[in-house]
């Protein structure tokens, strides 16, 4: 694939870069720097397309109500084990008793384009420092370089998101202060690997490609997280 | 036949997807019509034809294409019976356009007037893609496209915004 091949594609559809895209990109920190660029670009477009929604949710709401003579209350209460039913159904599980945290830690993936960029380029410091401040943790440099970093609204609550780069590829670590866990879990769906760990007062996520090997990066976050008290 | 959205419980589920739904499909509406009470409508109508329809859904994963061709449908259909008074960008920003009047920041608020001067045909297929989450593929079937116009019209839509951004920029440098 050449520039001009990359650019077309990582233009159209930046969110979902095929290997080729990918492994052009690795090789080429212009196109990289592109790819990266058009992502930003994607999150300005989200924010401008995103207009605010006025009262017509309830009208509409109101309308299907009417129709169908649902009480809210009995909307609600099967809410949500019918989309948990929908998630489940669309992945293959390796196996964990919390299975909810992993649906959730796989859909947060699906709005953090981030997680697929192989980039040599760290994050910004003042925003990785912000990030984990809000989260109350430090991060020892043994833990490799640190490519994004985020504070991201999960189940209620801020937590970091980081990218981490590996030998391996890009691997995305949520820090989940708030979600203890009595075991580990693993999990595995068509794009992602995963595992999640009991650590500190919570656990964290480490997540990467289907093919990744996790076992490694995650002892080396573990070891390289500090959590600093409530 | 399997029908997921049958008797109360589909009757709930239906609505339950329709309400987290209902906000994108919204948005998506005004980015078809550019006019709010124009996509209140559409969303309004389509919701109430796919509630009457929703038996005939066979999978819970078609919901939210099939409710977007609805509005699709829907809108088009509006825009036979009525056809819509132009109305240049400008007269959308200001007081009477709550899209383009909230505290923003500017650079959303750039990029939104930007998105509404797109032609049709780049300002659809991106805001399947960015704001409803479809794939290429999944565009070109809505559209009735092959997935490589699809990939043209998206990448062309970025270069538009993109130059517009940088336009806008080097205004505001000078």
């Amino acid at each position: 694939m050449d520039c001009l091949e990359f650019r077309r594609l990582a233009g159209a559809d930046p969110q979902h870069p095929d290997a080729a895209v990918l492994e052009h990109a690795a090789g080429c920190p212009r196109c990289a720097g592109y790819l990266r660029q058009t992502l930003e670009l994607d999150r300005h477009i989200l924010a401008a397309l995103s207009v605010p929604v006025p009262l017509v949710a309830g009208r509409a709401k109101s309308a299907a109500a009417s129709v169908s003579g649902l009480d809210r209350r009995r909307w609600y209460a099967l809410a949500a084990s019918i989309v948990a039913g929908v998630l489940v159904g669309s992945l293959l599980w390796v196996g964990g008793p919390r299975n909810s945290l992993a649906q959730d830690v796989l859909a947060h993936m699906d709005h953090e384009p981030e997680a697929f960029v192989v980039t040599t380029t760290p994050a910004d410091d003042a925003v990785l420092g912000r990030v984990l401040e809000r989260g109350g943790i430090r991060l020892r440099p043994e833990v490799g370089t640190v490519s994004y970093a985020n504070s991201c609204r999960f189940r209620g609550r801020t937590v970091p998101h980081l990218v981490v780069q590996t030998d391996g590829g890009p691997v995305t670590v949520m820090v989940l202060r708030n979600e203890p866990l009595d075991a580990p879990v693993r999990f595995a769906e068509d794009r992602f690997t995963g595992t999640i760990v009991p650590a500190g007062p919570g656990s964290i996520a480490v997540i990467g490609g289907s093919d990744a090997e996790l076992e490694q990066i995650t002892e080396r976050v573990l070891a390289a997280v500090d959590w600093r008290q409530d | 036949m399997n029908a997921p959205f049958a008797g109360k419980d589909g009757e709930t589920a239906f609505a339950r997807l329709c309400d987290e739904l209902q906000p994108d499909l919204f948005r998506f509406a005004f980015w078809l019509a550019r006019d709010r009470q124009v996509a209140e409508d559409v969303v309004q109508e389509s919701l109430l034809r796919a509630w009457r329809s929703r038996e005939s859904l066979a999978e819970i994963g078609t919901v939210k294409p099939w409710l977007l061709t609805i509005v699709r449908r829907e809108h088009a259909r509006l825009y036979e019976r009525k056809r819509f008074e132009t109305v240049p960008v400008d007269d959308l920003v200001g007081s009477e356009s709550p899209e383009l009047a909230v505290a923003e920041e500017q650079q959303t608020l750039d990029l939104r007037r930007a998105i509404l001067e797109l032609e049709d045909d780049y300002r659809e297929p991106l805001a399947l893609q960015v704001l409803m989450g479809l794939t290429t593929e999944e565009i070109a079937s809505q559209l009735g496209l092959t997935q490589a116009a699809v990939l043209t019209r998206l990448f062309r839509a970025r270069q538009k915004l993109r130059k517009r951004l940088v336009a806008g920029a080097n205004e505001e440098g000078n």
